[in-house]
């Protein structure tokens, strides 16, 4: 006579037993499908780090080929990402005793574009600033300082790395991701580098995932200009003021219609 | 016990060969009229081989009770491993002589020679992989000679493979190999078994399923098989009487075709 009770225990150990490497595997499934987001999650914070733009402040490279260019507060620096991502750090020398006040801006508006920006690079762009503007800086989306020493001069040294290695790279990623702020990023700087057809090209298609990026607009319009279709960016920019309300594009607009804009 | 619905069909699946419980299935039956014609032809000897568990032995004894009605035949279904005693079973058995001297092969041809049937007197023996080398050369000198036909069965490994080329390469003249059966013969022949028992209900509780797992645990093998059902079916008994409410009619309760299988060795739990 068989014995039912030891045989159903039997039947239950070869039960678990034959489904252990199933739960296994689904275990390990689970973790490697986890371990893949956390990475991916990781490289998204990585990548959102990234389009902030880096400032390196250095007094050690004051004496560099680089003129010091004092910066007002209503100028934005535009800091661009460094496209190869390193960021080093030097130090600002500034006077700490002497604290900066907000009366105390310059009034230098005409300021030479800064040649940080153009390319091919690494540039080191040394950056005076006055007496108390601590706030351009700041405004350009918390760039490390360190004030080293008492003179009156802010001086900050950009270092920028850009390639167009690096371009294509983003241009790759844009295409994989469609960010705006990347098809932003790529259509400022083909704009700066005089490529006003891609200039036009990424800012369209920025303009097409996010239609609220004033800055998109302007590089739009401002392409236009540039590639001789002025009419057709006067009408870009109306549409847009129509829609947005936006100032920068109406003084855009206003330039443009003044002749002054060329 | 006696009311028991799983009872007959326990008793149906012992592991007894019986021709009674002979069971046809189309692929088998092609096979038995291939050995049937093949007895009738003059031919010295017909191996029949297969992989064990694969009806060899049912398909023996079947000719046996088929042919003995018609003919002298001889089934030894356990070797005689004595070469004196198997020579003097066989002179006995076939021809009525019991010589109380030694008996030698010589002997055995004089007494062979001496008696006349209209038929050829046919020896069925099974197991033969058994059989010493030596006296499977006197089986084949005693074939030579036409004084007896045999139909031997082998089991099919590689040994035995070579134990058929030596003796029996030469000298047989058909030989007929025996499969494992497929699902769908597996699933005939245990329904035909049921029915021919009149057990419908048990017989209707087999689905595709179930017969998918069965013959995924035995290979399509019939001893296996047999043995797997009358667990199985020893389990419903019990199950039958100390918890009936755990039984459903419907269909084969797969978790006791894993115990049965446990049980049987077929799985290694």
């Amino acid at each position: 006579m068989l014995d039912v009770n030891s045989l159903e225990r039997r039947w239950l150990k070869y039960k678990i037993k034959r489904s252990l490497p199933y739960l296994l595997s689904i275990a390990l499934i689970l973790i490697l499908v986890s371990g893949i987001l956390i990475f991916k999650s990781n490289g998204m914070d990585k990548h959102s780090s990234l389009n902030k733009p880096s400032v390196v402040t250095t007094a050690a490279s004051t004496a560099s080929s680089q003129p010091a260019i004092p910066v007002p507060d209503q100028q934005t620096m535009v800091l661009e990402p460094s496209m190869t991502f390193i960021q080093s750090m030097d130090t600002i020398e500034q006077d700490s005793a002497s604290a900066p006040t907000t009366s105390a801006k310059p009034v230098n508006v005409a300021l030479p574009k800064p040649p940080a920006i153009s390319m091919p690079l690494p540039t080191n762009t040394v950056l005076q600033l006055p007496e108390g503007n601590e706030a351009a800086p700041q405004a350009a989306e918390a760039p490390v300082q360190k004030t080293t020493n008492a003179s009156k001069a802010v001086t900050i040294n950009i270092n920028r790395y850009e390639t167009k290695v690096d371009i294509a790279e983003l241009q790759k990623r844009f295409k994989e991701t469609s960010n705006p702020n990347l098809g932003l990023f790529i259509a400022r700087d083909a704009y700066k580098r005089g490529d006003y057809t891609e200039a036009y090209n990424y800012a369209l298609k920025t303009n097409a995932i996010n239609s609220h990026l004033d800055e998109s607009w302007l590089i739009f319009a401002k392409s236009l200009v540039k590639i001789g279709k002025t009419d057709q960016a006067k009408k870009t920019l109306q549409l847009y003021i129509s829609n947005s309300n936006s100032e920068s594009a109406r003084s855009l607009l206003d330039s443009i219609e003044r002749g002054n804009f060329k | 016990m006696e009311n028991s619905l799983f009872s007959k069909p326990l008793d149906l699946f012992l592991d007894v060969v019986n021709p009674r419980d002979y069971v046809q299935i189309d692929s088998i039956s092609h096979i038995y009229q291939n050995l049937k014609s093949s007895v009738q032809k003059p031919l010295k000897m017909i191996l029949l081989y297969g992989r064990p568990g694969t009806g060899k032995s049912m398909l023996l004894h079947k000719l046996h009770h088929d042919l003995s009605k018609h003919q002298k035949v001889l089934m030894v279904d356990i070797p005689i491993v004595d070469e004196d005693d198997f020579l003097r079973v066989l002179a006995q058995n076939i021809f009525g002589h019991a010589p109380r001297e030694v008996m030698t092969l010589t002997r055995f041809l004089e007494i062979a020679e001496a008696v006349s049937y209209p038929n050829i007197p046919i020896v069925l023996l099974d197991e033969a992989q058994l059989y010493s080398t030596s006296l499977m050369e006197k089986i084949r000198l005693i074939s030579d000679a036409r004084a007896v036909k045999f139909v031997i069965t082998l089991h099919k490994t590689e040994s035995e493979d070579v134990i058929a080329k030596e003796h029996f390469q030469t000298r047989i003249w058909e030989s007929i190999e025996l499969q494992n059966a497929t699902p769908e013969e597996l699933k005939i022949y245990i329904q035909k078994k049921l029915l021919k028992a009149n057990c419908f209900d048990v017989a209707n509780m087999f689905n595709d399923k179930n017969m998918g797992m069965i013959t995924r645990l035995t290979k399509g093998n019939y001893r296996d098989t047999n043995k797997l059902l009358f667990a199985l079916f020893s389990l419903y008994s019990w199950y039958e009487e100390h918890q009936p409410q755990k039984i459903k009619y419907n269909a084969i309760n797969t978790k006791w075709v894993e115990m049965a299988a446990i049980h049987t060795g077929l799985i290694h739990a």
